[in-house]
């Protein structure tokens, strides 16, 4: 290189070129011509740098600095402040995902700082195109050692102890397949390089090709002269013309400084090297099948033995391996099989690229020693899942791949390890997939491929794969029938044995796979017609619908607002859910997580939208009662006035029941009341939706406890004919700590419950909650309402891990709760049995468990105490049960009233449960649900048709809206409700969170709806035809 | 676009193209092996491979026309239908169809107002899926003509597709 004193490096990789870099080449190039510059900096286009998600990049050197999202506009600051003034330009840096904290330095940023460089060594380094810059990086010194100084043996030797395997995707030792090769006899042999990279979602050997191109070539020629070749091919697809093109310029290069053709180096060994392009053929990176279409001929595989070291390309003896596998060798036979054999596991020497896609933060090119647990990949180097969703599966290996679910996220990625998990390194392609990807979907999406790919010679994959993708359409469709998991287990076995080729012979492996960890999905499908990740549209009319779990009309609800249908809108509302006040304030809202609207911009505010409609119809006179049916005079008790209680109470009564509800608390509403703090839920909302209930003929009896005050003898005995047990979950668990029973500690719902019924009106000093879920975020900022001077909350995994909703966690924060994560507590300290503080442990995050999360370790000798007057213990809640004595209803291990979870029925006949005593804490929405469910089991039971009423859907789902929908369609903000200012939430419970100011606000937001209901006529499972 | 003034002027302008064909065909005459290069050569003149052209580089190549035809319509990249001007290519890859890049195609359809494997009346688009193109890291991603476009939103297609006259 010639000395200059800086040096750009701008990444020309595919990706980037595709978001411009070339642009900003020249923008940079001219702005340094224009200050003079050019002869002290110098403008490189180098490969990828790999972050293909940053792109376009520019790296500068000497600092290392890495500049990303580079726009043409951005070119006069870097010269300017840069190159010029030597000040980094903070506002390009890349910025950590989670703190937003900008690092300069790419050695610094998670993506790079994990991996380690071989097959990459000079992407992003050199400019792929100048064969000087390859050289000055040990280019060729490989191929020279080989020629001047070692044995055609000692090289298949060297590649044998390096332990590298193949990187297509076989994973076949590659030294050993070089020894078939030089020992086949013949004249004339042939080494091949497979650059058919077909497998969707792999695109390392694109990259290589692309930023490195003489690694390869280089490679091939020692291949060639460790197996006695003369001529070799390189096969690349024609999906790569930026890589056709470099790796042409480069064997021309090549062929000039005289590492290819006769008498290389001054040796007798001669050598030379060919492309062929391939016309977009998957079944092509199949070893026979690419030698044949080098040959000109349909790329149609044949079986094997004999293989290619016997009689391969043009019938003479031929190496083939993939672009990745080439571009380890010139590393190895300069540093050394040692050294190779230093990374990664026994059985797995080396690294490993991976193309790291879907829905992780840092998409991009990865190289990592093998045996890196999955885990680290996906959240270290890749930054995490996508807008905070939660991870499914990680899919490696592409068509011929599988799965790896969220407990196996510590599985180390190695061949062996991978592939007892029923998947495949494969090449290497590594897609994640969140809750959005339907795992039905995902493995019918492969099949289609394969369907599309099989080359049709033989009938096991042809017809095989068809007739699994059949049945793959069908249960998408909601048409499937149990017998079909076994019949596609069966074709599945079939196929695997009796097919041709690689292809067809790993073509039903996406299907076992998703079967092995998702089969519950399948059968969701089958059974229940639902698609959890609302992917398969057949079965339902819009993704917000489906993802509640009380299946309230969303869409319905969001366009009648969006026409300034409120009563309308309150009315579908009800039909589904007695308490939209409430869960316009303090519901999760999945159905938001879904809306299709996010991928424009933000999801509409579907919550708040609910909200509103039930804020304007309380205003009402008279407010909105939901029809009742004919009353029938059959009586059923519900035991609990908590959200599951009463929402069944509710249905029951719109269908005539006579139902009783029986609470033990003076107030009804259960943990609504007593649970949630006024400030995010005024009594006095809640109230009113009680009162719509109760008018309804709903008759709640208050201070009654069951299995006390009242039993289910007694009850039977006055003629109800069912018992709904609905008692929720309010028993705090204990720390499990010495000092616990110390005076000053409470638990996290008897605190709030005491805090809710006024029986502690004022708290001093300082207060520590232990726990990170909602109860612990509502016990503290209570407490912080109630006089407390000091609010600390110490949770002992990191704030994602925070099972509390973000909206609450931020706001706590905001009004001046202290938040201290990985912190755990070892024991209260106490003086004179009264709680003085509490001695803490600091964490550090190991493992993942089954659950996705790393598991908090203790750091030896971390402790501290952090003081205390009082303590909140919130680590969960757990039902008290202690009421079902004698009734025949059976207990979990776990402590939950034992039901058939698709009925809610216990084996004692009449007795039913909902809610978190059949679950355990749950959300509101999810209580709701299973009221509502628990009413129609019911229902059932009792003679009736067990339907939810469904009266305006049929005329909804045709509704074509009257405004000017794309002027709403195109970039436009969410509109989130205004919030109480801070001053004015100072030791007082009002409202935080205030509604939409006037129904304007609220109509203009409702009409950012995309209106997903509106479907093209759908084309039913096509019958096809029978192919023989 | 209109319909009067149609005229043959396509196939007249074909015929002048059988020059180029033949200097090609001339530089691989008698080998066989080379009939999959040749074949790109000359989609490369053409936009497709019509039946004539089969049976001149079936000829110069010295292979059957039923194997040149075999070849064909094996392999994707080729095509014996003429092309819109311009082929917009939705990926269908992998990581393009996590990140929803079915939606994108189901858009492309609508505005085109063509299936897939189609071409516009006006010939300009011809609209085709494809299996990766190796833009994962950018997905869902679109190739029109030899163009990537990343990042595609259903809300940005049509100014991209407009932009290809």
């Amino acid at each position: 290189m010639e000395s200059s004193r800086a040096h750009v490096l701008v990444c020309a990789g595919a990706a980037c070129v595709s978001s411009g870099c070339r642009e900003i080449r020249d923008a940079v190039v001219n702005k340094i011509v224009e200050q003079g510059l050019q002869d002290e900096v110098k403008v490189i286009e180098t490969g990828c740098i790999g972050s293909c998600d940053l792109g376009p990049l520019a790296l500068i050197y000497p600092e290392g600095v890495l500049y990303q999202k580079l726009t043409p506009q951005d070119a006069e600051e870097i010269v300017l402040e840069h190159l010029l003034k030597g000040r980094v330009v903070d506002r390009l840096l890349y910025k950590e995902p989670v703190t937003a904290k900008a690092i300069p330095s790419l050695k610094e940023i998670d993506f790079f700082k994990n991996q380690v460089k071989i097959v990459l060594r000079n992407c992003g380094v050199i400019n792929p195109q100048n064969i000087d810059e390859y050289i000055a990086r040990d280019g060729y010194f490989a191929l020279a050692k080989a020629l001047t100084s070692m044995t055609r043996d000692e090289v298949i030797d060297e590649v044998i102890k390096s332990g590298l395997r193949g990187r297509g995707g076989g994973g076949f030792p590659t030294g050993i397949k070089w020894k078939f090769a030089a020992q086949s006899p013949g004249e004339i042999k042939y080494v091949v390089c497979n650059a058919d990279e077909g497998d969707p979602g792999a695109f390392m050997d694109r990259s290589v090709l692309e930023g490195d191109p003489h690694s390869v070539i280089e490679a091939m020629a020692i291949a060639a002269y460790a197996i006695g070749a003369q001529q070799g091919y390189i096969y690349i697809r024609a999906e790569y013309p930026l890589a056709i093109e470099r790796l042409t310029w480069a064997i021309g290069q090549a062929r000039e400084y005289k590492f290819l053709g006769k008498n290389i180096l001054d040796t007798e060994f001669s050598f030379d090297l060919d492309i062929r392009i391939g016309a977009g053929a998957f079944v092509c990176g199949e070893e026979t099948a690419l030698m044949f279409s080098i040959e000109g001929k349909r790329g149609e595989p044949r079986p094997r033995p004999p293989f290619p070291a016997v009689k391969g390309l043009f019938n003479a003896p031929t190496l083939l391996n993939n672009v990745e596998t080439y571009a380890n060798i010139p590393a190895i036979i300069m540093s050394g099989a040692a050294w190779y054999a230093q990374y990664g596991t026994e059985k797995s020497r080396g690294t490993k690229v991976f193309a790291l896609a879907g829905a992780v933060n840092n998409t991009g090119l990865v190289e990592v020693p093998m045996g890196t647990p999955l885990g680290d990949i996906v959240f270290n180097v890749g930054g995490g899942i996508k807008n905070n969703k939660k991870y499914k599966a990680a899919q490696l290996g592409g068509p011929s791949g599988g799965c790896i679910p969220i407990q196996h996220l510590n599985v180390p990625v190695d061949y062996d390890s991978i592939t007892e998990l029923g998947a495949i390194v494969g090449s290497g392609g590594l897609i994640v997939a969140d809750e959005d990807t339907c795992m039905v979907d995902f493995a019918r999406f492969f099949l289609d491929f394969i369907q599309e790919e099989s080359c049709g010679k033989c009938p096991p994959c042809r017809i095989g794969t068809k007739r699994m993708l059949e049945i793959l359409k069908r249960i998408a469709h909601g048409e499937g029938k149990l017998e079909d998991i076994d019949s596609l287990v069966e074709l599945a076995t079939r196929i695997k044995d009796a097919a041709l080729c690689g292809l067809g012979q790993t073509a039903p492996n996406p299907v076992l796979s998703t079967l092995r960890f998702f089969k519950h999905e399948y059968i969701e499908h089958i059974v229940d017609k639902h698609c959890r990740a609302g992917v398969c549209s057949s079965l339902f009319d819009a993704p917000c619908q489906n993802a509640c779990p009380t299946d309230q009309n969303a869409w319905g609800y969001v366009t009648l607002i969006s026409e300034g249908k409120f009563k309308e809108a309150i009315a579908l509302i009800k039909e589904a859910n007695p308490f939209p006040a409430v869960l316009g304030r303090v519901c999760y809202h999945p159905c938001e997580t879904k809306c299709r609207r996010a991928q424009v911009d933000e999801s509409v505010a579907i919550c708040s939208l609910k909200r509103f409609a039930s804020d304007v119809d309380m205003a009402a006179y008279p407010a909105y009662r939901p029809p009742v049916a004919k009353p029938n005079n059959i009586k059923v008790a519900v035991i609990g006035a908590g959200p599951a209680g009463l929402s069944a109470a509710y249905f029951l009564a719109m269908k005539g029941y006579l139902p009783t509800v029986f609470e033990s608390l003076p107030v009804a509403g259960g943990m609504l009341a007593v649970g949630i703090p006024d400030y995010r839920l005024p009594r006095d909302i809640l109230n009113t939706e009680i009162k719509a209930i109760t008018d309804m003929g709903v008759e709640i009896k208050l201070n009654t406890r069951f299995g006390k005050d009242i039993t289910s003898k007694d009850l039977f005995t006055d003629g109800y004919r069912a018992i709904l047990l609905a008692t929720g979950a309010h028993q705090g668990q204990k720390l499990g700590i010495p000092g616990e029973d110390s005076k000053g500690v409470a638990d996290g719902v008897t605190f709030l419950r005491s805090a809710n019924l006024n029986e502690i009106v004022k708290l001093e000093g300082k207060i520590v909650v232990i726990g990170g879920g909602n109860v612990a975020v509502d016990a503290a900022r209570a407490a912080l309402r109630l006089g407390a001077e000091e609010v600390s909350v110490l949770y002992r995994r990191e704030r994602d891990d925070m099972p509390a909703y973000t909206e609450e966690i931020d706001e706590a924060e905001h009004e001046g709760v202290k938040i201290y994560t990985l912190v755990a507590p070892n024991k209260i300290v106490a003086k004179n049995g009264r709680v003085t503080g509490v001695e803490c442990t600091r964490m550090s995050l190991g493992q993942f468990d089954k659950s996705g999360r790393r598991s908090p370790q203790p750091i030896t000798g971390s402790d501290f105490v952090v003081e205390a007057d009082m303590v909140i213990a919130a680590v969960g809640q757990s039902p008290d049960l202690s009421y079902l004595n004698g009734d025949g209803v059976k207990v979990t291990k776990s402590n939950t009233v034992d039901v058939d979870l698709r009925t809610l029925a216990a084996e004692q006949e009449g007795f039913y449960a909902a809610g978190d005593n059949v679950r355990g804490p749950a959300s509101v929405v999810e209580a709701v649900a299973d009221g509502k469910n628990a009413a129609m089991a019911i229902d059932a039971y009792l003679g009736g048709d067990g339907l939810v009423p469904n009266a305006f859907r049929d005329e909804l789902v045709k509704t074509v809206v009257t405004y000017d929908e794309t002027e709403y369609q195109k970039e436009r903000k969410r509109a989130d409700m205004p919030h109480l200012p801070l001053a004015k939430r100072f030791r007082n419970f009002n409202e935080v969170v205030l509604g939409y100011q006037g129904a304007a606000a609220a109509i203009e937001e409702a009409k950012r709806c995309l209106h997903c209901y509106l479907r093209e006529e759908e084309t039913p499972v096509e019958e096809e035809q029978q192919e023989v | 676009m209109t319909t009067e003034n149609t005229c043959n002027c396509a196939e007249m302008q074909e015929e002048e193209l059988y020059p180029q064909l033949d200097e090609v065909i001339a530089q691989h005459r008698g080998k066989p092996e080379d009939l999959i290069m040749v074949l790109h050569k000359a989609q490369g003149i053409f936009g497709y491979l019509p039946k004539k052209v089969q049976e001149r580089v079936a000829e110069g190549l010295k292979v059957s026309l039923n194997e040149v035809y075999g070849v064909i319509t094996f392999y994707n990249f080729f095509s014996t239908v003429p092309q819109g001007r311009h082929s917009v290519k939705v990926c269908l890859g992998t990581a393009c169809y996590v990140r929803g890049s079915q939606e994108i195609l189901g858009k492309a359809q609508k505005e085109l107002g063509i299936e897939v494997g189609g071409t516009t009346d006006d010939r300009r688009y011809s609209l085709d899926v494809v299996r990766c193109i190796g833009a994962c890291g950018l997905a869902p991603a679109m190739l029109i003509d030899d163009d990537v476009y990343g990042r595609v939103k259903s809300t940005n297609l049509v100014n991209i597709i407009e932009k290809y006259e």
